[in-house]
């Protein structure tokens, strides 16, 4: 396995907006981490990056192992040669995540001066490279252009072709598409998986879209207030899903064949950090609630088909 | 941007006779008169009458302004009633010393102070950030006269280092600058650190810690960059007080300079001079400003492609 997050918990003073992730990922794949917003997708992703510090939280358990290395243990100073070289993120919106006052070409430079050791100019010609592999038109004048000039789509290239810059083996994409255009959206994950595809890399892609997973992902992990409640292949998540929050997010996905009126919201809001339901987390939303879901956490328990999920009455149905 | 600075100057014609009517009517609406202070005890009012008619001063409001704006545009600034010399000739000779003082001052200030606040907003919320900020809160509210008295009493009295006061050679120099560039520091470094905390909450620096940067990189080459604007700002403002904000500095330590001049013309009520200082400080301000715009533009791409 490339990176394997172990029951890692997250912490915010006295809250856990994060608590007891585990998931995997290995080169060449794809893993989906899907949730509602404040399920803990976005700080999960900080974490991976050692970023978590910069945002005022700290990781209190667990482990984050990138190709055999502990990352959690690691001193800052050894951490920022994971960061952009081995490790790189792919933020959500394009608009704030340039520099604005400096020329987006010398921002891709940047991570392959300082991991791959190019100078200024053999880094100008691998961006350029780089510019033209995500289909972004006339790479030269691009480059020397300031991010207000670009559009929200090629800001996003931009900032996917920061990423891939220090050569990196894993990608982190948080939401790389919320911030744009619906018609933008599908042409930067097509270009972004092609990419990703081609060169072997392992990516997270952090998205709220069924839709986007089941066209893109190899697996999916799907978290609810903090917690991975289930994961499994994509094909098991579709047709096999066990958990009642995933069966229902799934039936929130719009489909040509529904009637007026047919789909179906999940009722109620996802709780806040600081009032969490005691039991299991999404038990004010569930329609089959039991006695011990009031009362225990249920743990992520996996077959032998691979598929994980954390619910008590998984077996039941 | 070219065309911007010509519009820009091209403004300030208009906006420099509005600042001439307002200077002028203020010091001829204030009480009292020069010839007051030209008077002796004793003399008779025909000699008033007499004195009056030769400045010009018994005609009315609307034609001494058309008088004196007249000469100004042909560049005769008039002649000083109380001094009796050329308001030109006064001012060049004072000139010098508020340039030396203000300047040097200035750019102590500017230096010293985003210095101070790059070192407190890079160890935002340590111990060292609690003391920087602490001395600037010190800084901002020392009055500059008292502190000029206390360096005099230290450095040039108790220790002999540098002269009392005049303006003799650059040692005179280094105190007023002090003195006068605490407060600026203060300010400088308060605005700094501010513009910095906030700029490096922003996503993009998040980016770049991303991309393995070290933080010393970053704060310096990026989230400073952005922070300047709006210290740029502060500093243009203080171009203008470079001429005429450093008159008690000027006192305390007995320095000849445009503050102090325009102070002794207004208590003379000597209406030339006074008009000429606050003209020139009134558009040494407004130029400041066009200098503040010019520099952000060119260090900013988004108000560069906003004002051409």
């Amino acid at each position: 396995m490339l990176l394997t997050v172990e029951k890692l918990e997250i912490a915010f003073g006295v809250f856990s907006p994060v608590d007891d992730v585990t998931f995997s990922i290995d080169r060449g794949e794809i893993l989906g981490i899907v949730g509602e917003s404040g399920s803990g997708k976005s700080l999960t992703a900080t974490a991976i990056m050692g970023l978590l510090s910069r945002i005022g939280g700290q990781i209190v358990a667990g482990r984050i192992c990138f190709d055999g290395a502990e990352l959690v243990a690691l001193p800052e100073r050894q951490l920022r040669r994971y960061r952009g070289g081995r490790i790189a993120l792919i933020t959500q919106n394009p608009m704030t995540s340039l520099d604005a006052m400096m020329r987006v070409g010398p921002q891709i430079d940047q991570a392959a001066r300082l991991h791959l050791g190019l100078d200024r100019c053999a880094a100008r010609t691998r961006s350029l490279e780089l510019m033209a592999d995500l289909r972004i038109p006339d790479p030269a004048l691009v480059y020397g252009l300031y991010p207000h000039q670009l559009s929200g789509g090629m800001k996003q290239r931009i900032v996917i072709a920061m990423a891939l810059a220090g050569d990196p083996e894993l990608l982190v994409a948080d939401e790389p598409t919320t911030a744009l255009d619906v018609t933008v959206q599908a042409q930067i994950i097509q270009i972004l998986v092609e990419l990703v595809k081609r060169r072997g890399l392992a990516m997270i892609l952090i998205t709220h879209d069924m839709g986007v997973v089941a066209q893109t992902c190899d697996r999916v992990a799907v978290m609810y207030c903090g917690r991975v409640i289930e994961q499994a292949q994509v094909n098991a998540i579709f047709e096999d899903a066990r958990h009642p929050y995933t069966q229902a997010l799934i039936r929130c996905i719009p489909r040509r064949t529904m009637t007026r009126g047919s789909m179906q919201p999940i009722p109620g809001m996802v709780p806040n950090v600081a009032d969490q339901p005691i039991g299991c987390r999404y038990n004010p939303r569930c329609p089959r609630v039991a006695d011990n879901c009031l009362t225990e956490i249920p743990g992520l328990r996996i077959d032998t088909g691979d598929h994980g999920v954390a619910c008590h009455m998984a077996d039941v149905a | 941007m070219f065309l911007f600075i010509l519009k820009r100057l091209i403004l300030l014609v208009p906006v420099f006779f509005v600042v001439s009517v307002v200077v002028f009517l203020i010091i001829h609406l204030v009480p009292g008169n020069p010839i007051d202070n030209l008077m002796r005890a004793g003399s008779s009012s025909a000699q008033r009458v007499q004195i009056a008619a030769k400045y010009g001063l018994d005609r009315s409001l609307a034609e001494q302004y058309f008088v004196w704006m007249s000469r100004l545009v042909t560049g005769d600034l008039g002649t000083s009633i109380i001094q009796g010399r050329p308001v030109g000739a006064l001012i060049a000779q004072n000139l010098p010393y508020s340039l030396q003082l203000g300047g040097a001052a200035l750019l102590f200030s500017a230096l010293t102070g985003i210095t101070a606040g790059v070192v407190a907003a890079s160890f935002h919320g340590t111990r060292l950030d609690d003391g920087i900020s602490g001395l600037i809160l010190l800084g901002s509210t020392v009055p500059s006269f008292w502190l000029g008295l206390l360096l005099i009493l230290i450095f040039a009295v108790w220790l002999g280092w540098v002269p009392i006061s005049g303006a003799r050679g650059w040692t005179s120099l280094i105190l007023p600058v002090i003195a006068a560039g605490v407060g600026g520091i203060a300010l400088v470094a308060r605005v700094t650190r501010i513009a910095m905390i906030e700029t490096a909450r922003q996503d993009f620096v998040m980016l770049l810690h991303a991309k393995g940067l070290s933080p010393l990189v970053i704060q310096l080459r990026h989230v400073l960059r952005h922070a300047l604007v709006p210290v740029v700002t502060i500093l243009a403002l203080r171009i203008g007080w470079i001429l005429g904000g450093t008159v008690t500095i000027e006192y305390v330590f007995a320095r000849p300079g445009l503050g102090s001049l325009l102070i002794r013309a207004l208590n003379q009520r000597d209406y030339p001079l006074v008009q000429a200082c606050l003209l020139m400080l009134a558009m040494a301000v407004i130029l400041g400003t066009l200098i503040g715009d010019i520099v952000q533009a060119a260090m900013d791409p988004r108000q560069r492609q906003a004002r051409s």
